[in-house]
């Protein structure tokens, strides 16, 4: 099931997320764009995700646990439920689709293997990150 | 110096835990040989991010190890002479089989010598480094009697060709990395790989001439290294490759002289990028 998360909530944190992309990448705050492919438009590598969840965590005072974003992807789907062998099933292709509502149809390969969902991040991902792990740190208070 | 020998030797630097608590922090020490020429400061921070290997491989039963990748803030507070005990310690922030964060420091005779901060290292699976059953060995060791002393022996500098010098502003400069060296033998058994830290003590040479002459008015002649930020390592430096290094003058603040630091690879790629600031020598 998609997150239902507002454009409020993400413009809320949308600078914050900017800036420390931007510092992670060492690129320009306004080569930050919050539909650009961190990885296919910023060069972005593993090493910069994990750059960017540290940073993040320090800027907002929040925990993000690594996999998050596929974690949150796959939802209530069972490991099994969401992927065989690396590859989504059609239900976990479809969940992802959903999570990942901000990002174009045909961005999403099908099939899609796992260690692919990077190639579709966005800083509008993220944005979506910070503001589900606000939410857990205020739900857990 | 053997292969075997060489083994937690030519580039080990915790010679005892004095005090562990798994997973969460280590306190520990390493003796820096009386008859070596000097232990740079990258060389005490390596130190730090050792003792903070040992506490994550072992909380993980060593199905993985970190590798250096990202260091926000290391602070050089003072200078590490050879016949000095480091005091080192470590507190995890967190740790699990994709990575260790965690902050550090080391002390000799009570005096702060390094914080490191915000430091985190990615897991990689140990056993294409090392023998997990030689490390786990190797840590009892370090619980128990402690490794023995007087076992590290110096590393010899790569070569530096300096090809771009604008005096003041920028320098480029070509780091051959040797084919052979003890230390691989020990960083790593199954993989050598060019010690970032190294990477970064040769960078920071270049950056201090660049600080010097950037600061040629001064009265002041002699600059040191007071704090390095932003370092992150992409990949791995292997043997025999040789690694364009760059350092770029970024301006002057509160007394201090930035310089920015980076290093590709044959190809164009970045490898490795940092900040450092220097300060006037007793500042």
């Amino acid at each position: 099931m998609a997150i239902e998360i507002t454009k409020d909530e993400i413009n809320a944190v949308y600078p914050t997320v900017a800036e420390t992309m931007a510092d992670a990448l060492g690129c320009d705050v306004d080569d930050i764009k919050l539909d650009v492919s961190l990885i296919e438009g910023l060069d972005a590598e593993s090493i910069d995700f994990l750059d960017m969840v540290f940073r993040l965590e320090r800027a907002f005072k929040i925990k993000i646990p690594r996999g998050k974003i596929i974690d949150n992807a796959r939802g209530a789907l069972s490991e099994a439920e969401f992927e065989q062998k690396g590859v989504l099933t059609p239900t976990g292709l479809a969940q992802l689709r959903s999570y990942l509502s901000e990002i174009p149809a045909e961005r999403f390969a099908d099939p899609m293997k796992v260690k692919d969902i990077p190639r579709l991040f966005t800083p509008e991902t993220f944005c979506k990150l910070v503001v589900q792990a606000q939410r857990d740190a205020k739900a857990a208070a | 110096m053997t292969d075997n020998a060489a083994h937690f030797a030519a580039f080990s630097f915790v010679d005892r835990i004095t005090d562990f608590v798994p997973g969460k922090s280590a306190r520990g020490t390493f003796h820096v040989p009386a008859d070596i020429a000097a232990f740079p400061a990258c060389l005490v921070a390596e130190a730090v991010g050792q003792l903070a290997a040992w506490v994550s491989m072992e909380h993980i039963d060593y199905r993985g190890r970190p590798v250096a990748a990202l260091a926000f803030e290391t602070r050089f507070l003072g200078a590490v002479a050879p016949g000095d005990t480091l005091q080192l310690n470590v507190e995890i922030d967190s740790v699990d089989d994709g990575a260790v964060s965690y902050r550090g420091w080391a002390d000799v005779n009570g005096t702060r010598v390094i914080e490191l901060n915000d430091c985190l290292g990615p897991m990689l699976p140990v056993a294409e480094f090392d023998a997990p059953e030689a490390l786990r060995e190797h840590f009892a060791l370090l619980r128990g009697a402690g490794a023995q002393p007087d076992r590290f022996h110096g590393v010899v500098d790569p070569e530096v060709t300096v090809v771009e010098h604008l005096p003041g502003q920028s320098m480029r400069a070509a780091l051959h990395i040797p084919t052979t060296a003890t230390f691989f033998a020990d960083h790593f058994p199954r993989r050598p790989v060019f010690p970032a830290t190294l990477l970064l003590n040769a960078q920071i040479g270049l950056a201090g001439t660049l600080a010097r002459e950037a600061n040629a008015g001064e009265a002041t002649t002699e600059w040191v290294p007071a704090r390095m930020t932003h370092v992150k390592m992409r990949a791995f430096i292997t043997p025999g490759q040789e690694v364009d290094s760059r350092a770029e003058f970024t301006g002057t603040q509160d007394g201090l002289t930035r310089i920015a630091l980076s290093a590709r690879n044959a190809d164009g790629k970045t490898i490795a990028t940092a900040r450092v600031e220097f300060a006037a020598a007793g500042a």
